[in-house]
């Protein structure tokens, strides 16, 4: 049985169908090694591809998680670091987000992977930081966000880890030195969600600044300022 | 100033793999149905994941669905440059046997919703064969002959289903 029978290389449907078949894994090698070097280097493709890889994406929930062998993780470390990793000796807000760990799961990873990928890339110039990280936590409400700025967006990332609004909503507030605390937005239902910072309040959200979370009514304060308890409460620190 | 950066870096990936590499060692595992070939490939998924994280911001996709993608396209290809023995065909099509599962179907949410109830439009033999593919990273070769079908007989069902749930998904 031969996998190139001649005709893979005319497919209906062009670019399209190479790329749904290529997120659908049945390609054979040569065809899929070249769609492969495709993604690398046109962007329209790239995009096609992604599109598909959306569309299949909840697919993927058939995949069980299977632990995996503890040499794994020694191996990559190996690889990516030069040794096994050193313990107790990171700080900051690392080690604020490490004490979450086991309580958000992939909420957590998914905030984590977004704040990842300026670390990788070449700093460029900038004057405010790019990103900008804080838990908003309050034990005794037991409420817990996670929340990521990324100033090139004007978009703030709310990771839900616990705390219930009730029949009211949460309302997220920045307080800047001694101003009165600015509303940005009533924060949405649902485990990952976003806010996107009016363009008058982004200077203002900087190291130091300190985002809060009360308790409000449905539809968030009719007065523009905090009326209910504040459940939860942290500083922003570049990441 | 270095060490700190590197220190930062590396607790953010512990942290990342803590919370991901069940689900992608899942993934290596179920497409390439080897394990010592599965935590090899995860390996090289994380360095993969690590060097090219900047692709992430241009994909649609959320950040753990980028990571199963990136999981499994890289099993898939080690699974494809594998040289197919017949041995291995009939093992393949075991391990599917084993499972005819509707399981990917049974989680909530409006995108799970949305693609079984696409897949639910589809024959299913194809719906099956579909599912084959993505999620065992079955071949035409293999999924041809699980259905007793011709090899280009089984390209053109694949390719119209891939149509028919993209139309369905879109309206």
């Amino acid at each position: 049985m031969s996998l190139d029978d001649g005709q893979t290389h005319e497919p209906e449907g062009g670019d399209d169908m190479v790329a749904a078949e290529y997120v659908l894994g049945t390609l054979p090698a040569a065809e899929r090694a070249a769609a492969a070097r495709r993604i690398e280097t046109e962007q329209d493709f790239a995009r096609t591809v992604d599109r598909w890889e959306v569309r299949l994406a909840p697919m993927a929930a058939a995949y069980a998680e299977v632990d995996a062998p503890a040499a794994a993780k020694l191996a990559i470390d190996r690889r990516l670091f030069g040794s096994t990793p050193p313990q107790g000796q990171t700080g900051g807000i690392w080690q604020n987000l490490a004490f979450w760990r086991g309580l958000a799961g992939f909420a957590v990873a998914a905030m984590l992977v977004l704040a990842l990928v300026p670390l990788l890339t070449p700093p460029a110039p900038l004057s405010p930081p790019a990103r900008l990280a804080a838990s908003l936590a309050d034990p005794a409400s037991g409420v817990q966000y996670l929340v990521v700025y990324d100033a090139s967006r004007g978009e703030i990332g709310l990771s839900h880890v616990s705390g219930d609004a009730g029949a009211g909503d949460f309302e997220l507030w920045l307080i800047e030195g001694g101003n009165a605390p600015a509303s940005l937005g009533v924060i949405p239902d649902g485990a990952s969600t976003h806010l996107t910072v009016a363009e008058a309040h982004r200077t203002l959200i900087a190291p130091g600044a300190v985002f809060a979370i009360s308790l409000e009514p449905a539809g968030g304060s009719a007065t523009g300022q905090p009326t209910g308890p504040v459940v939860a409460a942290g500083d922003l620190r570049t990441i | 100033m270095i060490v700190r950066v590197a220190m930062r870096d590396r607790a953010a990936f512990d942290l990342l793999y803590r919370h991901t590499s069940a689900k992608l060692f899942g993934v290596c595992l179920r497409v390439l149905r080897d394990r010592a070939e599965a935590e090899e490939a995860l390996q090289e998924v994380y360095v993969k994941v690590w060097t090219k994280a900047d692709r992430f911001a241009i994909s649609d996709l959320s950040p753990i669905s980028w990571l199963v993608a990136v999981a499994r396209n890289h099993s898939i290809d080690r699974l494809r440059a594998r040289r197919l023995s017949a041995a291995e065909i009939d093992e393949a099509a075991e391990v599917a046997d084993e499972r005819p599962t509707p399981e990917a179907l049974a989680v909530s949410g409006g995108e799970q919703e949305a693609i079984a109830r696409c897949m639910d439009e589809l024959e299913s033999d194809r719906a099956a064969a579909v599912r084959g593919a993505y999620v065992n990273g079955d071949s035409y070769a293999e999924l041809a002959e699980r259905f007793s079908v011709p090899l280009n007989t089984m390209r053109t069902w694949l390719r119209r289903s891939l149509l028919k749930l993209r139309e369905c998904m879109e309206r």
